[in-house]
């Protein structure tokens, strides 16, 4: 059973499906992820495929501020990813709101709604720091206990 | 003994040749794209993950209808290896495909309700071409089923040549190749997010990739009768075939299912009727 | 011995139908109801073990049989003169007229009455077919007494019309029973008239506006084929000198001196069988009670009409009208598929279903060898059950619903859990294996394999088929999920025939090699399979039929096993962009206001469109049917 056990980790960690969410972003980081998936840096070399559907993916990225009018969209999408689960934030907007974070209709950053698990700066974040925040949220894999008996 | 072994070389080779071709399959499509691609054993990491996954439903109609897709798609495999009927395998095969489709409907999911009408519709134009394709085998060979087709002496592709042109459009659609990928294709980021699959996760997901590599088998397989008298035969044929088929699959682009249904219908029966009177007369 | 059976099966239900009549108290109509069903049912077991037979029966109260069948076949015809003159219809007193003209001149003046041969005559395809009859017809009046009630509860009326229908649906039972037991094909034809009449007058039934006027198109549409009936028949003697049925078929098509008549009574057989061009009469029947659609649909009157195709098979194998009727039934099948993908009206879609069915019925009567016969005969038996299953479901929910869209049974699980389940049952077993129909259809398609133009329709009608079903059974499913599901209330007149139905449909299919070889064998010159561990073979191919049960019972076993565990399992919405309301079903819209999802299923109406083709179909129909009489002439 240890060999299983230890199969299905390696598997959750070279077969992460992503979901990505612009939650309220300029655009610029949702080019950056984009760019992941071109030829140039091709993340489906690592089995990460975009799959546009949360109750496939295992990766949530999520760019942009949240406010109001979509902090439901965000959890509701959270909440219809099976476990385990990694969320990663993407971008300044993401982590804190950015320059937007004092604005009338923006909540803060994606942590101040459902839990995030990678934080990844920048503003942009180069497609490699991206690539480096998803590793790094894969490692977590590793770590996050098994919920299936 | 003989029977034993061939249905244990079905139930357990099969799934495992398939996620193998499934693998090539994104390797190859990655170097036509100049990337570097998924290793070859990814779809198996992939089907490892999912079955580890919390399961998440919408009804319980979805895990019923993925587990009679799985029996059907397997069973359909082995009554290949069994050298059964023709026919018969078709209809088999049909019980798990359209089970699927039914476990689709029966979620209220837009997206999945799209997907299966069209993957109805998908049903709708390969089955005809394929039962067609069968009628061929059977005014060649004298019979349905598979063990009268290995000790005919010639290859089929010799009399039915456009039949096999016909068989390739047929597998074209069943294994959801572009420009056949209507009701879910195996590229994220379809119209339909992810076709009639969108409601199907998890565990349950994994169980339709596996059915969907036993298919893939199973349609390779009757590629191969058309040249079944030689090993080496075998293996060009079904090697070039697929090689085609991903050539295909990356070079078009998704067109209507009104496009598909027309020009399918069209070309597929007119080859097929040409090709059985030519049959028929000789 | 005989003598009862005989009575109890054709007179039978003609005594049950006059006392439905006079007797107008609902509990005794619904008793002798009952009694007769009861009693159909265990006489044709009876029978059917009795064997096959010939029969003269005793001349009744001392006059001889065919001086009763003249004098009821002339209150028959007068009986329709009487509405051809009611409901102004020239066409069909014109019918009425030329066939009563035809009748008496052919009785007083033509036939020798002093020729002994027996009256009825039962081989296997009789016995079958009385089997078939008299327990799923007896099984749809069951449904009817609770159904009637509700009908006539839901219409209001002030007096109830319910002695009248009772008495026709029973009627027509005796008659169908008295149709497939006769040889003297005078006898056949009074019986076949008796079926235009009872169809004409249930169909009638609500007296509606539509209702009155599809009853007069079935009335002269079957008028038709009783003229061609009556026209075949005499045209037979004139040539055989005979009536009698089994020296017809023995003496053959005799180099084609004989081959009109016979296609005329084919003509007469697609008619009454709904074939194309001559569908309409079959669809309009859909305005009457639901009871009398599934009658007329699953075990009766269509049937009727494939019967004397069948029963007159052997007389035409190998001529130009074998490979007609073929065409023309292989045409049928694909045009009524077709336009069953069309529609959304559940009663509609079964309409057109048993068209196709029975178009593939006669593909198969043309086809003509062993192996195609089976499949037809098979395929009549599978057919009666699947399919009068499915009429008494879609009645049951029209009840319920109010409707019999199918649009509108959308997540009929969530409301109707049993009658939803039933229903798809009776889907699976109407399209896949291992049930019954397919196992007929493999049969039908390998014995159609050398004639190219009917593969090809043949092909493509069966993956129609496969879209209208499998569709309408995913819809009946698509409720969101609840942890209990209460079962609904019914009537257990109403459960019962819904239950032995299914019952039925599943266990025939799994008693297929049985039925093969003790209800078909007899009846072939040579027995087309071998049957070993529940595989059909023969050189041609194989249906390894246990070895697929076994599967996929297994299959089901561990999916129902699945599908309980997983009530476990964490359970949320469909996808919906993740801007789903807290119900699931509807997503959050303009200004907050939750907007309700919905989803249609696809009907094709720009290619598979009813009105677009059944007029090029009708024309199609028209010229092969031409070409049947045409080219037997």
């Amino acid at each position: 059973m240890d060999y299983l056990k230890v199969f299905i980790t390696k598997s959750r960690i070279k077969s992460p499906w992503l979901l990505h969410f612009d939650c309220g972003s300029c655009n610029g980081c949702d080019i950056e992820v984009l760019a992941c998936l071109t030829p140039v840096y091709d993340i489906e070399r690592f089995g990460i495929i975009n799959v546009g559907n949360p109750k496939h993916a295992d990766l949530f990225l999520v760019t942009g501020t949240v406010n109001h009018r979509n902090k439901k969209v965000l959890a509701n999408l959270v909440a219809q990813m099976p476990d385990p689960k990694v969320v990663v934030a993407l971008g300044s907007c993401g982590l804190t709101g950015g320059v937007f974070r004092e604005a009338y209709n923006v909540i803060g950053g994606v942590d101040k709604v459902v839990p995030v698990d990678v934080y990844v700066p920048g503003c942009p974040p180069k497609p490699e720091a991206i690539i480096d925040g998803v590793v790094t949220g894969l490692e977590k894999f590793a770590r996050k206990k098994d919920d299936r008996p | 003994m003989r029977g034993v072994i061939l249905v244990i070389i079905g139930v357990v080779a099969a799934p495992l040749l398939g996620g193998l071709i499934a693998g090539v399959d994104r390797r190859l499509t990655a170097w036509f794209q100049s990337r570097y691609g998924p290793p070859v054993w990814q779809p198996f990491f992939d089907v490892a993950k999912l079955f580890a996954k919390e399961r998440l439903l919408v009804n319980t109609w979805q895990v019923f209808c993925a587990y009679i897709y799985i029996t059907a798609a397997m069973l359909s495999v082995v009554l290949f290896f069994l050298q059964s009927d023709l026919l018969l395998i078709l209809f088999v095969q049909a019980v798990g495909a359209i089970f699927l489709v039914i476990g689709a409907f029966s979620t209220t999911s837009p997206f999945s309700q799209v997907g299966a009408n069209r993957e109805l519709i998908q049903i709708l134009t390969y089955e005809p071409l394929i039962v067609l394709v069968f009628v061929g085998i059977y005014l060649a060979t004298g019979s349905f089923k598979i063990s009268e087709v290995y000790s005919h002496t010639s290859p089929l592709l010799k009399s039915l040549p456009l039949l096999y042109i016909v068989l390739c459009y047929a597998l074209t659609i069943k294994l959801r190749k572009s420009p056949f990928d209507f009701s879910t294709s195996h590229h994220a980021h379809q119209e339909l997010v992810k076709g009639f699959l969108t409601e199907y996760s998890g565990p349950y997901l994994a169980l339709v990739e596996i059915g969907h590599w036993y298919e893939v088998v199973l349609i390779l397989g009757l590629c191969s009768l058309f040249w079944a008298t030689s090993w080496t035969g075998i293996i060009v044929l079904v090697g070039l075939t697929y090689l085609c088929e991903i050539l295909i699959d990356n070079v078009m682009a998704r067109m209507t299912w009104r496009w598909m249904l027309g020009s399918v219908w069209t070309m597929g029966l007119s080859m097929s009727f040409v090709n059985l009177i030519w049959l028929h007369g000789g | 011995m005989l003598d009862s059976f005989l009575f109890i099966l054709i007179l039978g239900p003609f005594i049950a139908a006059a006392l439905c009549y006079i007797v107008r108290i609902p509990h005794i109509r619904s008793l002798v109801v009952l009694t007769t069903g009861c009693l159909l049912a265990v006489t044709s077991v009876l029978l059917f073990l009795n064997g096959p037979f010939s029969h003269t029966p005793p001349p009744i109260l001392g006059v001889p049989t065919h001086w009763w069948v003249l004098w009821a076949d002339d209150v028959l015809l007068l009986t329709m003169l009487y509405y051809g003159f009611k409901r102004r219809h020239l066409f069909s007193k014109i019918l009425v007229i030329f066939q009563i003209v035809c009748l008496d001149y052919f009785e007083l003046f033509m036939v020798d009455h002093d020729k002994v041969f027996p009256p009825f005559v039962a081989d296997n395809l009789s016995l079958v077919m009385v089997l078939v009859i008299s327990i799923v017809g007896s099984l749809i009046c069951v449904f009817a007494i609770p159904y009637m009630n509700k009908h006539e509860a839901h219409q209001k009326l002030e007096k109830s019309r319910q002695p009248l229908f009772f008495t026709f649906l029973v009627v027509i039972i005796g008659a169908m029973n008295g149709l497939v037991l006769s040889n003297n094909i005078i006898f056949m034809y009074m019986f076949f008239e008796v079926t235009t009449l009872g169809s004409f007058m249930l169909i009638s039934h609500d007296q509606t506006e539509t209702a009155l006027r599809n009853s007069v198109r079935a009335l002269w549409m079957n008028c038709l084929a009783g003229a061609a009936f009556i026209v075949a028949m005499i045209w037979a003697y004139i040539t055989q000198n005979t009536v009698d049925a089994q020296k017809l078929i023995a003496a053959g098509h005799m180099g084609g001196i004989m081959l009109t008549p016979l296609a005329l009574l084919c003509f007469a057989g697609m008619v009454k069988a709904a074939q194309l061009p001559f569908q309409s009469w079959l669809l309009g029947a859909m305005v009457a009670p639901t009871p009398t659609s599934a009658l007329l649909h699953s075990s009766t009157m269509v049937k009727a009409g494939v019967y004397i195709a069948l029963r007159f098979a052997p007389g035409y194998a190998g001529t130009f009208l074998s490979q007609c009727l073929t065409a023309c039934g292989a045409f049928t099948f694909l045009a009524a598929s077709a336009m069953a993908v069309s529609q959304s009206n559940g009663k509609k879609v079964l309409a057109y279903s048993t068209i196709g069915n029975l178009g593939l019925i006669f593909a198969c009567a043309g086809i003509n060898t062993p192996e195609a016969i089976t499949a037809a005969i098979l395929l009549i038996i599978f057919h009666a059950f699947s399919k009068a299953l499915l009429f008494l479901c879609v009645g049951d929910i029209e009840q319920h619903i109010g409707s019999r869209d199918i649009e509108v049974m959308r997540g009929l699980y969530a409301r109707m859990p049993r009658t939803a389940l039933i229903a798809v049952l009776g889907i699976v077993t109407m399209m896949l294996p291992p049930f019954g129909v397919l196992l007929s259809k493999w049969m039908a398609i390998e014995a159609a394999s050398k004639h190219l133009f009917v593969i090809v329709l043949l092909a493509v009608g069966s993956a129609l088929m496969v879209v209208y079903w499998s569709r309408w059974a995913g819809v009946l499913l698509s409720a969101p999920y609840e942890p209990r599901v209460e079962p609904e209330q019914q009537d257990v007149l109403t459960r019962l025939p819904l239950l032995v139905l299914a019952g039925g449909a599943v266990v025939l299919g799994l008693c297929a090699p049985f039925l093969y070889s003790e209800l078909v064998v007899p009846f072939l010159p040579a027995p087309p399979f071998t049957i070993q561990a529940g595989i059909f073979e023969n050189p041609t191919g194989a249906f390894v039929l246990y070895p697929i049960i076994l599967v996929l019972a297994l299959g089901f076993v561990c999916a129902v096993y699945a599908a309980g565990r997983a009530r476990r399992a964490r359970f949320s919405g469909p996808y919906l962009s993740g801007a789903q309301t807290a119900d699931t079903e509807s997503f959050e819209g303009p200004m907050r206001k939750p907007v309700a999802v919905s989803s249609g299923i696809y009907c094709f109406e720009s290619i598979f469109g009813e009105e677009r083709l059944t007029v090029w179909f009708n024309i199609c129909g028209g010229i092969l049917l031409a070409l049947l009489i045409g080219g037997a002439v």
